[in-house]
C-alpha cells in the first residue's frame, strides 16, 4: 500500500489520461497478445476479435440514427 | 406467430356453422363429424388436402427451425457455462447488492432480435418495468439501455422517453469477449450512473430460465457502500502492484466488471434465447401432428363415406334391374 499512498499525488496513468477506460486499454493489449501468436492460433484468435452491433442513441422518446460499429476493436 | 393463425384458423374452420351458402356449406359439410347425406357425392376434398399440405409444410419448418436451435445450443452452452467463472471473482470481492439505493439508476435490459422464442423477452421487460417503478422516485432518476431488437419494440409502446439507449444485431457474429467490452465501453461513455442494473435470462436447462438482476455500482457508490461497513474491506489485504490509488483500482475494476458480467449475462441470454426458442418450435411442431392427425381423420371419414354411397348406389341399381 505504500507505493499506492506514493503513487497518489502522481497523474493518472497514460491511456486515462488519453481518455481511454479499462475496458479499452485491456483490449488494446489483448488484441496486442493474440498479434503475439504463431500462425494456425492467430487466425483463429482473430475471429474471436471481431466486433459488430448497432447502436443509436435516444433523445425525446426517438430513436436518432443508428451508428454502426463493426470490426474495430480498437478506437 | 405462424402457427398462432394457423392454430386459430384451424379452430375457426372446424367449428364454422352452418351456413346458407353453399359453397361453406359444403366445406364445413366435409370437416363436421356427422356425415351429411344430401350433399355427399358432391363434396370434393380438395381443400382439406390442401390444408393438409401446409400444415405438414409448417411442420416441416418448426422441426428444423428446432434442429437449428438444438445445434446452435450445444456450443453455446458450454461458452456460457466457461463465462460464469469471470464473474464470480467480482461478486466474491465487490459483492452483489441488488437492494443498493441510489440517485442515478441505470437499467440494461436484455432480449433477443429474433423472435419465436417463448416469453423470455417479455419476462425481461417486466422484470425491467418493475425495477423502474422500484427504483423510480422523487430526486431520482431511471434510464434503459437496451440491448436487442424485441426488448426495444415492448418498451417504445410505454416507456420511451426513459431510453436512453437501444443496441442491436449484436448477434450477427457469434458473441465474443471483445465485441461485448467495446459495447460496455461505449455504454459507460455515453451514460451516467450510480449503479447499473443487467437484466437477462440466466440459462438454467433448456426447459427453465431464471431473470435475473445484477448489479454494478460506480466507484464512489462502492467507496461509500465499504465505509459503512460493507464487503470491500478484502480490497486493502490485496497487495496491488503499479502507483494507483484506492480510487483508480476501484474505477478499474468496476468498469471490468461490468464488461464481464455484461458479457455473461449476453451470453446467458443468448443460450436461454435458443433454449426457449427450442422448446417452443418442439410444442409447435406437435400441435402441427396433432391437426394433422385431425384433418386426416376428417379426410378419410369423408372420402370413406363417399365411397360408401356410391357402393350402395350402384348395388341399388342392379338390384332393381335383375328385381
Amino acid at each position: 500500500m505504500a507505493s499506492a499512498v506514493a503513487g497518489s499525488s502522481a497523474a493518472v496513468p497514460f491511456w486515462r489520461a488519453a481518455g481511454m477506460t479499462y475496458i479499452t486499454y485491456s483490449n488494446v493489449c489483448a488484441s496486442l497478445v493474440r498479434g503475439c501468436l504463431k500462425e494456425p492460433y492467430k487466425s483463429e484468435a482473430a475471429t474471436r476479435e471481431k466486433v459488430h452491433f448497432a447502436i443509436s442513441k435516444w433523445a425525446n422518446g426517438k430513436p436518432e440514427k443508428p451508428t454502426i460499429r463493426s470490426d474495430s476493436p480498437e478506437e | 406467430m405462424a402457427m398462432v393463425a394457423l392454430r386459430r384458423e384451424g379452430r375457426r374452420f372446424l367449428l364454422s356453422p352452418m351456413s346458407p351458402n353453399p359453397a361453406t356449406a359444403a366445406r364445413s359439410a366435409i370437416l363436421s363429424e356427422e356425415f351429411n347425406p344430401s350433399g355427399t357425392r358432391s363434396i370434393s376434398t380438395q381443400v382439406v388436402r390442401n390444408r393438409m399440405k401446409s400444415v405438414k409444410n409448417i411442420q416441416k419448418i418448426t422441426k428444423a427451425m428446432k434442429m437449428v436451435a438444438a445445434s446452435k445450443l450445444r456450443a453455446v452452452q458450454i461458452r456460457t457455462e466457461n463465462s460464469r467463472g469471470l464473474w464470480q471473482p467480482f461478486t466474491a470481492l465487490l459483492g452483489d447488492v441488488p437492494s443498493v439505493d441510489v440517485k442515478k439508476n441505470v437499467i440494461v435490459t436484455i432480449t433477443s432480435d429474433k423472435g419465436l422464442c417463448g416469453g423470455i423477452n417479455s419476462t425481461s421487460v417486466k422484470i425491467s418495468k418493475s425495477l423502474y417503478k422500484f427504483t423510480s422516485g422523487p430526486e431520482k432518476e431511471t434510464k434503459y439501455v437496451i440491448l436487442g431488437e424485441k426488448g426495444k419494440v415492448q418498451m417504445v409502446r410505454d416507456s420511451k422517453n426513459s431510453i436512453e439507449m437501444s443496441i442491436t444485431e449484436l448477434q450477427k457474429n457469434p458473441l465474443n469477449y471483445t465485441q461485448v467490452s467495446v459495447l460496455a465501453d461505449d455504454i459507460l461513455k455515453n451514460v451516467e450512473y450510480d449503479a447499473l442494473r443487467i437484466i437477462f435470462n440466466k440459462f438454467h436447462s433448456v426447459v427453465s430460465f431464471i431473470p435475473t438482476v445484477s448489479t454494478i455500482l460506480s466507484p464512489e457508490v462502492v467507496e461509500r457502500e465499504s465505509e459503512s461497513g460493507g464487503k470491500l474491506g478484502n480490497l486493502d489485504s490485496y497487495e496491488i502492484e503499479g502507483g494507483e490509488t484506492k480510487a483508480e483500482v476501484l474505477q478499474n475494476l468496476a468498469e471490468f466488471q461490468f464488461s464481464c458480467v455484461l458479457f455473461n449475462a449476453a451470453l446467458e441470454n443468448a443460450c436461454s434465447e435458443l433454449g426457449a426458442r427450442m422448446s417452443a418450435m418442439d410444442s409447435s411442431s406437435r400441435n402441427a401432428g396433432e391437426m394433422l392427425d385431425r384433418l386426416t381423420l376428417t379426410y378419410n371419414r369423408t372420402r370413406q363415406a363417399s365411397i360408401t354411397t356410391e357402393l350402395i348406389e350402384i348395388i341399388s341399381g342392379a338390384s332393381a334391374l335383375t328385381g
